[in-house]
């Protein structure tokens, strides 16, 4: 490499030499994601065109996996609900780990670690066991129906999983439930590059709780909220984990993931991974136009 | 402009000169990365050679020679097959000294997850010499990798000597690729203790229609307030028991969905949305919860394949308050019996299988072959479907648990009396649709209406 | 002053409330560990007795010292790898960004949205021609670089001062130099971030370690906990020990680092 750059050095100029450690400092990173991400995903795109089953698959109309999929009343129930859960959870989730963040960000405060620790923990904690609990305590003689009952809001118990939006509820808090922790990590990290004096010197001046929050928080922590806001976009766009294990995707389809489904279809049905892929291709196009919205609106450097 | 085509070259050779170093470093850490996996084995040889023949396709011949007689098995529960396949390579042992199984255990879902991923990418080589497969899924297996399984059908084993329900679930187009491994018969577990304070006992709910189990369920829930019947929302085991009990499919002959106009699954929508609406019938929504409703005694019984036995006596106290008879059966439909299969799994040998003679011969004079083996295995709940075990003198024991009732053998006459059914290639999609329209039936649709829905979400999803 | 005062009980209540319902679960496994499965199903939520019979049958079923080395050695070599090469691409985005290289991010970014049910065959196509099933390097490769990290490391590097940077060009560092010495020390909170993340993405990561490991000797925890709810019978009491086992290191890790979290910039900016 040095033999390459060194006869050129002298007549480079710093900042070309600067922008070539740049790339220089990119290229390992970028290369395995071109091979890791890249190489399959164009493998996958190819796939995309050809239709049948299992390993008979044959390239004939390009388009007829991405015609099928919106006349396929499961799939387009998947991305309703898929939808749903990206319009409902994401802000109260990111809002929710913001406001948690910024409270344990407070100088003063005592067991910040443990109150850290304990926020931090829903996301750790293994899928198995939680699966298990938020379906025991939604079950019809589960903790929530028995308090329910006990408060005189309901008279019998309430099948929470066994009907459509209710169902869809218990999806969104287990959602915000498991990764509010999670994002409050990077808010939290994110915190720490602002000067702890900027928010002193807001407090000498007068300035309420909220006006810090919204004056000072939001706006330096811009950064990191698009960073959180891409990542919960394209987390719930490939929701999988959540509609597998808590609800299978019931009742009736009701609470079905796009991944969910395209899992079905590559690996629990007959292998159709001609549409699969198209599928995850839609998914893919989604993603990257929510995504470039959202750095559009959120990534310029002041 | 010229500068800039200048860096650009510059990168290009950079990259070029990091490939280069890249390419490098991989191999390096591969050798190591094989390197701690044999450490870990504790210095396996065998795991060495195996790693070493994996690596090399052509190294095939030599595996079998190397591996001396040793199969590879994947399967799931420790307590049950994998139990199972370990004593039969005991068995085999006897006879063949330098005989082994090794026996990896690997979750159903993981198995066809694995096989799935192996077969479309063409490399079979990941496989194991035998696999133990889930009965439903046989068909969409075998007709989707057809190269990825050995024909059976002339190996010597006798099929005959197997419940022919069962062995049906791995013929496909005519050839065995399958050896029938534990029994799914469908039992009815009833507590007599609660049916007592009913005024009934157990002998009132054998040989009974569904029509009459819903009239004694209304009495029972009305007298004692616990439900006949629970099951879990969303899968469809009642319906497809119901349905296999009367031989009825949800496929034709051709294989095309036949939901509409299936009179026997009209039938069986109806029966369970009226168990449902009386009540006899409790909905939960996971698996955890289904067992937790008898284990916390919140049901009077269930209906599922015999297995369901070992997770009713995880609750030893209610020893001697149980008892099994035989499913009810449905109204007004051909054929209808009071028999059925729910689960179950049987073996297969994979086209990665490198000493395929010594497999059949291994499957052949075990699973196929050994009363000896079934004997052995009955400890741990592993009901044959090999129909001369049933006739051994430890399946006529009787078992406490179940009120000093021999259920051994009354499952294994169960077995025996099972209808067949055509399972079909798309079991799963079809399925889910079912219990789909189910739900939306238990809902308040129409029978008609949700049939002719899931017909057409199964047919497009067989495209 | 008192308004001040009841802000802050406020602030104690509503965190306390919060952590509670966080915990719960830990603690429904925790209790779950030291109950005999019939009771679990039967809902316990006090301690049991069954601990050391669960620990016994366990270990007799499942090699939990093997999978827990495997789980640690994967997710350690990940985490050091990803943190290295991830974050000298997010400080090379940010710091000598010009349009060519927003331009490349952006193209990266493309590459986490792909559902990794779409890209999983083709990679294991991949590992199975280049012989590298069962091993390390195919469990770690395909999740050392991920855009997310890269972008975090990008998104963080923007608060990091200019001035620093032409304070160590002027002392004579060279531009690698700045980043060992300079901007690692500086983005701690940061770095302890990513590492929870990394740690615990590689820890939990199932489907791809599942397809691309065929011998029990390479198992990892979650496969471990996978295999304990197969089967007929799942014995609930052995389960969630197996869960708690699973859980722990992540919530170590994440205690033993969430102080770092909080230190802000330090030494190097002052």
């Amino acid at each position: 490499m040095s033999q390459v750059k060194e006869p050129k050095k002298r007549k480079m100029s710093l900042e070309r030499r600067h922008n070539l450690t740049g790339w220089a400092f990119l290229t390992p990173a970028t290369l395995m994601i071109a091979v890791m991400s890249f190489w399959p995903m164009i493998q996958a795109f190819i796939l995309s065109l050809q239709t049948g089953k299992a390993n008979n698959l044959k390239f004939g109309d390009p388009l007829a996996n991405y015609v099928r999929m919106f006349r396929d009343n499961v799939f387009m129930a998947s991305l309703g609900n898929t939808f749903l859960y990206l319009i409902i959870q994401v802000p109260i989730m990111l809002i929710l780990a913001l406001i948690l963040a910024s409270m344990l960000n407070n100088k003063d405060l005592r067991c910040k670690g443990l109150f850290r620790t304990a926020i931090f923990l829903p996301c750790a904690t293994s899928l198995v066991s939680y699966a298990i609990i938020f379906r025991s305590l939604f079950g019809v003689d589960g903790f929530i129906n028995t308090v329910l009952i006990n408060l005189g809001i309901l008279n019998t118990g309430y099948n929470f999983l066994g009907h459509a939006t209710s169902a869809k509820i218990v999806i969104i808090i287990a959602l915000v439930w498991r990764w509010t922790g999670y994002n409050m990590v990077f808010y939290l990290s994110g915190l720490q590059n602002i000067e702890y004096s900027v928010y002193e010197a807001a407090k000498i001046d007068g300035a309420s709780p909220m006006q810090t929050f919204f004056k000072i928080t939001v706006p330096l922590l811009k950064p990191t909220i698009l960073l959180t806001a891409i990542m919960s976009t394209n987390g719930t766009l490939q929701l999988f984990d959540e509609s597998l294990n808590l609800t299978k995707g019931g009742p009736a389809n009701a609470t079905i993931t796009m991944s969910h489904y395209i899992y079905n279809m590559s690996f629990k049905y007959v292998p159709t991974f001609g549409y699969a892929a198209a599928m995850s291709f839609l998914i893919f196009i989604l993603v990257a136009i929510l995504a470039f919205v959202q750095m559009k609106v959120g990534d310029k450097r002041d | 402009m010229k500068r800039k085509i200048l860096s650009a070259l510059l990168c290009v050779a950079m990259t070029a000169t990091m490939l280069a170093g890249c390419g490098n470093k991989a191999d390096d850490s591969t050798n190591d990365a094989n390197q701690e996996t044999t450490d870990d084995a504790a210095g396996d040889d065998a795991t060495a050679g195996d790693d070493a023949a994996e690596g090399d396709d052509a190294a095939a011949g030599d595996d079998a020679a190397a591996g001396g007689d040793k199969l590879t098995v994947w399967c799931w529960d420790p307590a049950f097959n994998i139990f199972s396949m370990e004593e039969a390579g005991k068995v085999y042992q006897a006879d063949h000294p330098d005989f082994n199984v090794e026996v990896t255990e690997t979750p159903w879902e993981d198995v066809q997850t694995k096989l799935t991923t192996a077969a479309t990418s063409g490399d079979l080589s990941t496989l194991p010499d035998i696999i133990l497969m889930q009965d439903n899924a046989f068909q969409k297996n075998v007709i989707s990798y057809p190269d990825a399984f050995i024909d059976l059908t002339d190996s010597g084993i006798d099929f005959a000597q197997f419940g022919e329900a069962k062995t049906a679930y791995s013929v496909v187009e005519g050839k065995n690729y399958g050896v029938p491994f534990d029994n799914g018969a469908v039992i009815a577990a009833y507590r007599t203790d609660i049916l007592e304070q009913a005024g009934m006992k157990i002998e009132d709910f054998t040989d009974i229609t569904w029509d009459e189990y819903l009239e004694k369920g209304k009495t029972v829930l009305e007298k004692t307030g616990k439900p006949l019947l629970s099951c879990q929302a969303g899968e469809s085991d009642v319906i497809m028991m119901m349905m296999q009990s009367c031989g009825a499919s949800l496929f034709d002959d051709e294989g095309n969905p036949a939901l509409v106009g299936n009179a026997a699954l009209k039938k069986v929508m109806e029966t369970y949305a009226a168990l449902k609406e009386a009540g006899v019938l409790v909905e939960v929504n996971d698996w955890d919860q289904y067992i937790s409703t008898m284990t916390t005694e919140t049901v009077a019984g269930t209906i599922n394949g015999c297995w369901i036995m070992a997770s009713i006596k995880t609750a030893e106290d209610q020893s001697g308050k149980w008892a099994i008879t035989n499913m009810p059966s449905l109204v007004g439909v051909d054929n209808a019996t009071n028999y059925s299969n729910n689960g179950g799994s049987s073996w297969a040998i994979t086209a990665n299988c490198q000493n395929v003679e010594l497999a059949k011969d291994f499957l052949k004079s075990t699973f196929a072959g050994s009363v000896e083996l079934y004997e052995n295995i009955i400890s741990c709940g592993a009901l044959a479907t090999y129909l001369p075990a049933g006739d051994s003198d430890v399946y006529a024991k009787g078992d406490d648990f179940f009120g000093g009732d021999a259920v051994s053998a009354k499952i294994v006459e169960f077995a025996g009396k099972t209808p067949s059914n055509n399972t079909g290639v798309f079991y799963y999609e079809a399925r889910d649709a079912v219990a789909s329209a189910m739900q939306n039936i238990v809902g308040g649709a129409s029978v008609d209406d949700e049939l002719q829905l899931a017909q057409e979400t199964i047919e497009s999803q067989m495209q | 002053m008192t308004k001040a005062k009841i802000m802050k009980v406020l602030m104690y209540i509503v965190l306390t409330i919060v952590s509670l319902i966080s915990v719960f679960p830990l603690y429904w496994m925790l209790i779950s560990a030291t109950n005999k499965s019939v009771d679990v199903s039967r809902g316990a939520l006090l301690p049991g007795t069954a601990l050391i019979d669960n620990w016994k049958s366990l270990l007799s079923q499942s090699p939990v010292g093997t999978a827990m080395i495997n789980s640690f050695k994967y997710a350690i070599i990940l985490t050091i790898l990803a943190l290295v090469i991830c974050s000298l691409a997010g400080y090379g985005f940010e710091i000598y960004h010009d349009k060519g290289k927003d331009a490349v991010m952006s193209i990266l970014l493309l590459g986490m949205m792909v559902p990794f049910v779409a890209t999983m065959i083709p990679l294991f196509r991949m590992f199975s021609s280049a012989k590298l099933l069962n091993t390390t390097i195919a469990v770690i490769m395909p999740t050392i670089s991920t855009p997310f990290l890269i972008m975090m490391f990008r998104q963080s590097a923007r608060s990091f001062p200019h001035d620093i940077i032409e304070a160590a060009r002027i002392d004579g560092l060279n531009e690698i130099q700045i980043f060992f010495r300079m901007f690692i020390p500086t983005m701690k909170s940061t770095y302890a971030a990513a590492m929870t993340i990394t740690f615990m993405n590689a820890w939990n990561n199932y489907l791809w370690p599942k397809v691309i490991l065929q011998k029990e000797e390479t198992f990892t925890m979650p496969m471990l906990v996978a295999n304990l709810t197969e089967g007929y019978v799942t014995d609930y009491g052995v389960l969630m020990l197996a869960v708690l086992l699973c859980s722990l290191p992540t919530v170590i890790i994440f205690f033993l680092l969430q102080k770092s979290f909080a230190e802000g910039i330090t030494g190097a900016v002052k």
